[in-house]
């Protein structure tokens, strides 16, 4: 196919709704390299994303920053209100000034502390995700491991709204710049990247993948090593595959 | 200094709000959705139309961001479309979960949020000067035009599921999809001149 073609194509295909064979095709050509299509596919990036971008205007509730905020461990300050410089030049003068009668140590105190509070709240946040999840009437589960002469052995729990949360033990230790990726694997269909985690310093994990999940549809949850940055498909055989049954 | 911290401050871009995101300072966080909490609420509210799934599917998609950045290239990237198109996609999901569409669907989604689609994108894609030109020209296009592109943008749709939906034959909706696209390529060309 030439690129005159594949043109037409360029928004779908970012957008990621061509189907075969035409999605295969454009792929095919993107990854022998040519600069035409590269480019192409890139301005159709940034067309989608200025139509995404006409969506109207609507605010959400203030809740929503607390929310998104405490999902990463990090605090709401209490100057959120103040927007723009004025906030900005405020916030400086008074960082200069508490600098400035701050003796080190104590800072590196606060510093420390305040990383442990994020740490905690984070933990804390994702322990109600996962209590939430298992409080479930609909949640369904499935071990794995049970039996089997090599570990890992676990647990994992799927609830068509709120995700999957898996529950490890004896997981291997990962290697330099290595991540472990969990994946939704529909039946007859590819396996779908759900997250990335490690696991603490005895081989346990508790990951959840938050979000709505097809229960019908899925044949199994299964577990990879991969890069730190994750991968799009499994580039590892899973150490972890908990087939779920009807 | 003060100076200095203060001209830091104004001239941080999405480069050094990325950086910050990947060494996981959480008020980078903070930044983040200060920047495009508002945009990504806004897109994901016009696709699924409630204010609580909106705000569920805002938060997944800031934790998928803070989850992905480290795939994130900070000197090539634009950290704004990859939110956006995140946010879509979770949005987008969320559709096709509640009516059904995630077992029939042939397209994976996926693939197109992955951090690598988004460098090399031209300056100032959110421009507010372009959008209105956008604007514009998605208002000329035809009835059946706006169509087809709302229900690839907003209902995630590939143009077979377009022509089931609408019932209309799969070349007359490419067709729609092709002028349309042509439409709004030719638009922003022009704006941007």
């Amino acid at each position: 196919m030439i690129c005159d073609e594949l043109r037409e194509a360029y928004e779908l295909h970012a957008l990621g709704l061509l189907e075969d064979p035409e999605r295969a095709e454009i792929e095919a050509h993107l990854r022998r390299g040519c600069e035409t299509c590269t480019a192409g596919v890139r301005r159709a990036a940034a067309l989608n994303t200025q139509m995404l971008a006409l969506a109207p205007d609507v605010r959400p509730s203030p809740k929503l920053r607390r929310k998104v905020l405490a999902s990463v461990g990090a605090r709401e300050s209490r100057w959120a209100w103040m927007t723009g410089w004025p906030a900005a030049f405020a916030a400086m003068l008074i960082a200069v000034v508490y600098l400035g009668v701050q003796d080190r140590r104590k800072a590196g105190e606060l510093a420390e502390a305040r990383r442990f509070v994020e740490a905690s709240a984070t933990e804390l946040t994702q322990m109600r995700a996962a209590l939430a999840l298992l409080n479930e009437p609909e949640t369904r589960h499935v071990v794995f491991g049970q039996g089997q002469p090599q570990p890992p052995k676990g647990r994992v729990f799927v609830h068509g709204r709120r995700g999957v949360l898996l529950l490890a033990s004896n997981l291997p230790p990962l290697p330099r710049g290595k991540t472990y990726e969990l994946w939704t694997i529909p039946k007859g269909g590819a396996p779908r990247p759900a997250g990335l985690f490690q696991s603490d310093a005895r081989g346990n994990a508790l990951y959840l993948s938050p979000g709505p999940v097809d229960v019908t549809t899925l044949s199994a949850i299964a577990v990879s090593v991969e890069p730190e940055a994750g991968s799009s498909a499994p580039t590892t055989t899973p150490l972890i595959v908990a087939a779920l049954t009807d | 200094m003060l100076l200095a911290f203060l001209f830091a401050l104004l001239s941080e871009g999405d480069r050094e709000l990325a950086a910050r995101l990947q060494r996981r300072d959480p008020q980078a966080m903070a930044d983040l959705y200060d920047r495009y909490g508002r945009l990504a609420y806004s897109l994901i509210f016009r696709i699924v139309k409630d204010a609580a799934v909106a705000e569920d599917l805002v938060q997944e998609s800031f934790l998928r961001v803070w989850n992905r950045v480290q795939g994130f290239d900070p000197e090539r990237g634009a950290l704004g479309p990859w939110v956006l198109a995140v946010a879509r996609n979770r949005a987008i999901d969320y559709l096709r979960s509640v009516d059904g569409r995630m077992a029939q669907s042939a397209v994976e989604l996926e693939a197109n949020e992955h951090p690598s689609m988004f460098t090399d994108l031209e300056r100032e894609v959110l421009n507010r000067d372009r959008a209105r030109h956008l604007q514009h020209a998605f208002e000329r296009l035809n009835p059946h035009q706006r169509l087809v592109i709302e229900l690839a943008y907003y209902e995630g749709l590939s143009q077979r599921e377009m022509a089931e939906r609408i019932k209309q034959p799969l070349g007359t909706v490419k067709t729609w999809v092709r002028s349309a696209l042509q439409v709004l390529r030719e638009e922003l060309r022009a704006a941007a001149v």
